[in-house]
């Protein structure tokens, strides 16, 4: 695999770990807040928890969960049963896997193709999130372009495949 | 051709694709869409092309919901207290408790594995991090190899169902079961497992003392060390299950917190040369990603899968066929458990959650009595909601049973490779007690399923 686009899919990967460590920060100080307000109402005072803490939290894994993939097809991480296909000969298994690369190919354009038909009615309904009321069609950006990458990947692991094999 | 032939067709189909090593998500997909095709072949009215657009959305509200994103956080937190060594603390923590008596070392391995396991939510991760930690101390004491490796792959399993675990939010989210009670139903039985474990131990090593060597207690200074280390870990580890347990948070902030202290705690350790680094943090937010993206997209294929399923009216069918059949509701029960027994011998657990329960959930709520049935009228004695919770709980262990199987058994498999020179058989003897022991806790909570119900029902009021 070149390694720019070696880079560029870790890079991808950590920038979901990322938003997934702003998931936690944000999570922390709304439970921090909602236990502060607990106490507080000894008091007779409030504190408010995040306005919209769910909402962010449902955007921000939206991106972050198909910005996965990638760098999981990159380690070939997506489980599969191991137990009858080892018993076929190093042939069939090399074939096997080409296949499986093609329909992984396929699958994630397909899938970008109908994300993209999908933030486009997103954005022409106006779909946002009910409290934050933020637009929702930002939100599928990451996603068609993490399933693009996602593409770009196993089809190099075909092209390596085929040079090896 | 009716939509149940086709739909019947498509499940073959599936198997078949497994076992031609497709990943499990991809060949959900591919029959899922594949036999949407069929169905609008043979049944006109079910169209192909409307169909084809819930695409636009489908992926995208898989990804964008609430409950799920704890599943990503559950496993960061996993990672991240792997990366940062707390199950060496834990494990020699127990040990300095427990390592006074024979075989203590092997309980502490156990309790260490409860402990890990409840951070961590993952049977596999479980065994193979416990494997590395405790196993060059069991074999350093000279425990006899296919015991030590025996006792880790069996601790190993404790992982998949003591809260809080990734396969428990799995199920109630493929059931639409109330995360927080899957937790809570899990404790007793959690609990009870790890106490079955540890006793068996001690009854083995008694009637064979071959098999444990004499007890070294831990130097003083040791010990002190040990327990020292131990309480934060206790103290970060128990505020997440207290915390679920008694309801203070829901799960996403539990796992939000457990990740936060985590964090904190390994950064603090690195004033000592331990803990967390920049690489360790960077290396477990890539091991996340692989995980997270594995099973975001096994729940997609499980999304897609399940779309098919219904519109060709399979769940409906076997359902009734359930009804009919003459056996009472208890033996489907052990059927449809002996069943996902001998399938988790084929397949990783999450897999089995996400293409199985869909199957046998309808079936169990028809031969209930329906969504609607009453505690008084149902054939079960619960209504569908404790029904969904004592069958989550019933199946969780036995998926968990399927890792210390022959011939896969992947708990097995890895202990075994870790050990390098213990044979795969030995390890399988070493577990055929906790197979035992595992199979009377399945006997009970079947028989007794207040033992699954009572705190979710203690906790509801």
């Amino acid at each position: 695999m070149p390694k720019k686009l070696d880079w560029i899919i870790s890079g991808w990967a950590l920038l979901a770990g990322f938003l997934t460590l702003l998931i936690v920060v944000v999570t922390t100080l709304n439970t921090a807040a909602f236990g502060a307000d607990k106490i507080a109402r000894f008091f007779d005072a409030n504190i408010a928890g995040l306005a919209g803490y769910e909402d962010f939290v449902r955007l921000a894994i939206s991106a972050a969960a198909l910005m996965f993939f990638p760098y999981c097809q990159r380690q070939k991480g997506h489980v599969a049963v191991d137990l009858f296909a080892e018993h076929f000969s190093i042939r069939t298994q090399q074939i096997l896997e080409k296949i499986i690369l093609i329909l992984t190919v396929i699958l994630a354009l397909f899938l970008a193709y109908w994300m993209s038909l999908g933030m486009i009615s997103a954005y022409e309904d106006f779909a946002s999130s009910p409290i934050l009321g933020w637009p929702n069609w930002p939100f599928y950006i990451p996603g068609i372009l993490s399933l693009i990458l996602w593409a770009l990947v196993a089809a190099m692991q075909f092209s390596e495949k085929r040079t090896n094999g | 051709m009716s939509g149940e032939i086709i739909g019947i067709f498509g499940l073959g189909a599936l198997f078949v694709l497994l076992a031609l090593r497709i990943p499990v998500g991809l060949a959900m997909v591919l029959v899922g869409i594949g036999g949407n095709f069929a169905l609008s072949l043979a049944l006109p009215y079910l169209r192909f092309e409307p169909y084809l657009y819930q695409f636009k959305s489908l992926l995208w509200s898989s990804a964008a919901n609430y409950d799920l994103s704890v599943v990503t956080l559950f496993i960061l937190m996993g990672y991240l207290a792997t990366t940062a060594n707390l199950s060496r603390d834990l494990f020699q923590g127990v040990n300095a408790f427990a390592g006074k008596y024979r075989g203590g070392v092997a309980m502490s391995a156990i309790g260490a594995c409860a402990g890990f396991g409840a951070v961590c939510g993952s049977s596999l991760a479980t065994a193979s991090t416990m494997g590395r930690v405790a196993l060059p101390e069991l074999r350093r004491l000279n425990y006899a190899p296919g015991f030590a490796t025996g006792v880790l792959a069996a601790g190993g399993t404790l992982g998949i169902l003591i809260p809080p675990s990734v396969a428990l939010v799995i199920y109630a989210i493929i059931v639409e079961a109330s995360i927080l009670e899957m937790f809570q139903a899990a404790i007793i039985p959690g609990l009870i497992a790890v106490l079955f474990f540890i006793f068996a131990i001690a009854v083995i090593v008694r009637i064979k003392p071959s098999l444990a060597p004499e007890a070294q207690p831990m130097a003083k200074e040791e010990r002190r060390v040990a327990i020292r280390r131990l309480i934060p870990v206790v103290v970060i580890f128990g505020a997440i299950i207290m915390g679920l347990g008694l309801g203070l948070f829901t799960p996403t902030p539990a796992a939000g917190i457990g990740v936060f202290l985590i964090l904190v705690y390994g950064l603090y350790l690195r004033r000592f040369g331990e803990g967390l680094s920049l690489a360790g943090i960077k290396e477990s937010l890539l091991a996340t990603a692989v995980t997270s993206g594995m099973i975001y997209f096994i729940l997609f294929g499980a999304e897609v899968l399940k779309g098919f399923f219904t519109r060709a009216g399979l769940p409906e069918a076997l359902a009734s066929w359930a009804g009919a059949s003459s056996l009472d509701p208890l033996s489907i029960i052990v059927v449809m458990l002996i069943a996902l027994i001998i399938l988790g011998c084929f397949m990783d657990s999450l897999s089995m959650i996400l293409v199985v329960v869909p199957f046998l959930w309808p079936v169990l709520v028809e031969i209930n009595g329906g969504d609607y049935a009453t505690a008084d009228t149902a054939a079960f004695a619960m209504d569908a909601n404790e029904l969904k919770i004592w069958f989550g709980i019933l199946s969780l262990i036995v998926i968990e049973l399927g890792l210390i199987t022959p011939p896969v058994g992947l708990n097995v498999f890895i202990i075994s490779a870790l050990a390098g020179d213990v044979k795969m058989g030995d390890t399988f003897k070493g577990v055929i007690p906790f197979f035992g022991i595992e199979i009377v806790r399945i006997a009970l909570i079947l028989l007794f399923p207040a033992i699954a119900l009572f705190v979710p029902r203690l906790l509801s009021g």
